[in-house]
């Protein structure tokens, strides 16, 4: 074996070395427990909750709920009202098939009665639109219903 | 047990893939590469019968798509028999503990993706949707990538993702939300195994399972801090890493050029880095040999998937992403834009990743072989800043993907540095 030989054997394992040091620590980094089977696929992908998490959660949960083909909106509310919440909204998307899922501005105090949205699910916040009345509600969330 | 059904699905890829073994130079690999490249045949030739039957309006179930890729496996398997033995040195001590190494890694990033600390966002926003609707309508559904709400899930991406996710949802009966991370560790074997036998012969037993190592630690690594699992990027990488290694260690054989056109197939219909992946191989190979001819048909495969893609994105007025690079470049933020790149480059490992690939090359200095993987690697780096530049403040874009598509340049470095130690 060269010298060459030796020098590239060192480096190709003081590199593995390093990365698998620096792979534990970025897995235990994203926090425990380490043994026990998370509630949703981003349960740790960072050192602070994921965005998604709480739709994760509640949108299982409102699904049996939902009539076949009904139109929703999905959105964390600030200050009791809608805004645009891509997050949560493309998250309903995926897990809410068998509706239609449209961009929160369908539930906004603006829009003409006829045009509102039939469900809204606000997560975490309330939703204080008057036209809409709470039909379920959960820790993660509530599910609303338009009043026509 | 669904989710376990829907991985099932994945894996079963392999078996159709395996019609791949009739080219002789794939035969002679051993058997975990000949493995790891049917599988990754496989999920291009699933993806493709899907496509091929939403353009025809043929309606998917497990029939209609399960028979062909049942015989298409018997012509594979059956057919071509036993494989050749492996290569000489196979029981060799070292390269059984490379594969323990190898192993290790591997169970960590399937630990990593079972405890969600891997998730691409992604994932939830566009990849798992799309595969979801796919599926629950049995073909790509158009009107659902154009509703004007849903632009931002970039609807012109090419679909081979969502397609071989819809395809183990067929065989599942529903879509899972799980199954798509542990494709990463999947992908991760597969690059590994592909690339070892792929390289062994040029460069040897020892030398090929060494270079393994470093190539699986550095992605195993890169893609759990780049957070890729469930998304395009685990498959981007296999395509990538079988068509480098192909064309790289391949030399003149035929065999493996048709073998590198299907991986450039599946790479341009993965993503839009692929498409410019794909452009960059086939310039870097016509510059590295001269064979210009070779250069254009190894990627008629993947020009005319990805050039079908395009023409029914335009027809459905989907184009959205493909339309970047007509955009203005702000060469204003370049220093801004390096500087980014750069930081996001250290992977936080002081750019270890980078020097293990490129000390080794420096020292051997065999650049006539590493001359192809290295301008690929160029190439493909260059071609990030040049993305990059057409955002007037890509600050963001840089924190959100820098560290996930520098992983096929840091991959083509280990390629050229493995070339270069023959």
């Amino acid at each position: 074996m060269t010298n060459r030989d030796t020098i590239e054997k060192t480096i190709l394992a003081a590199a593995t070395l390093v990365l698998f040091a620096a792979f534990i620590n970025r897995l235990y980094t994203r926090g425990g427990p380490y043994a026990e089977q998370p509630q949703t696929i981003v349960d740790h992908v960072g050192p602070t909750k994921h965005e998604t998490r709480d739709a994760l959660i509640l949108l299982p949960r409102i699904r049996p709920l939902l009539p076949s083909g009904a139109q929703l909106t999905c959105f964390r509310p600030v200050d009791g009202s809608e805004h645009y919440d891509m997050a949560n909204f493309f998250t309903a998307v995926g897990q809410l098939p068998d509706q239609t899922v449209l961009p929160p501005f369908v539930a906004g105090l603006t829009v003409a009665p006829a045009d509102r949205v039939e469900y809204v699910i606000a997560i975490r916040e309330p939703f204080t639109h008057p036209a809409y009345r709470v039909v379920a509600e959960f820790p993660e969330g509530r599910l609303y219903r338009v009043v026509r | 047990m669904k989710d376990a059904l829907w991985i099932f699905g994945i894996l079963f890829l392999t078996y159709p893939g395996t019609i791949v073994w009739r080219i002789p130079a794939v035969r002679r690999l051993d058997l975990a590469a000949r493995l790891a490249i049917a599988f990754a045949t496989g999920v291009v030739i699933a993806s493709t019968l899907l496509y091929v039957y939403s353009l025809a309006h043929v309606p998917w179930n497990r029939t209609t798509a399960g028979i062909p890729l049942l015989v298409l496996g018997v012509f594979g398997v059956l057919s071509v028999g036993a494989g050749a033995p492996a290569g000489p040195g196979a029981r060799n001590a070292r390269p059984q503990t490379a594969w323990i190494i190898i192993s290790i890694f591997i169970a960590l990033t399937l630990f990593g993706v079972l405890t969600a600390r891997e998730t691409t966002a992604d994932l939830i926003f566009f990849w798992g949707p799309k595969a979801q609707r796919f599926n629950d309508v049995g073909k790509i559904d158009f009107d659902f990538l154009a509703f004007p709400h849903y632009s931002l899930m970039h609807p012109d991406y090419p679909p081979l993702l969502p397609l071989t996710y819809a395809w183990a949802s067929l065989v599942a009966h529903r879509f899972s939300w799980w199954g798509p991370l542990v494709v990463l560790p999947i992908a991760l074997g597969a690059i590994t195994a592909a690339f070892r036998g792929l390289s062994r012969q040029a460069i040897g037993d020892e030398r090929s399972a060494w270079y393994a190592v470093l190539l699986t630690a550095i992605l195993a690594y890169g893609c759990a801090i780049s957070m890729t699992a469930g998304g395009g990027d685990p498959m981007l990488l296999l395509f990538e890493v079988i068509a480098i290694a192909a064309l790289t260690f391949g030399g003149d054989d035929r065999g493996m050029h048709i073998l590198a056109a299907v991986a450039l197939a599946g790479a341009a219909f993965t993503k839009v880095e692929g498409a410019v992946f794909v452009a960059i191989t086939v310039v870097a190979y016509a510059i590295a040999t001269r064979r210009f001819v070779r250069s254009v048909a190894i990627a008629l495969p993947a020009t005319v998937l990805l050039g079908s893609w395009l023409l029914l994105s335009w027809r459905h007025q989907l184009l959205d992403s493909y339309r970047l690079a007509k955009g203005t470049i702000h060469l204003d933020v370049l220093g801004s834009t390096l500087q980014g790149v750069l930081r996001q480059a250290s992977y936080d490992v002081a750019w270890l990743p980078w020097l293990a690939a490129l000390v080794p090359l420096l020292i051997r200095r065999r650049w006539k072989h590493a001359f192809f993987p290295l301008l690929v690697a160029g190439g493909t780096i260059a071609s990030t800043l040049f993305f990059y530049l057409h955002h007037d403040d890509p600050s963001w874009w840089i924190a959100a993907s820098a560290q996930r598509v520098l992983l096929t340049p840091l991959a083509c470095l280990v390629v050229a540095s493995a070339a270069a130690s023959e």
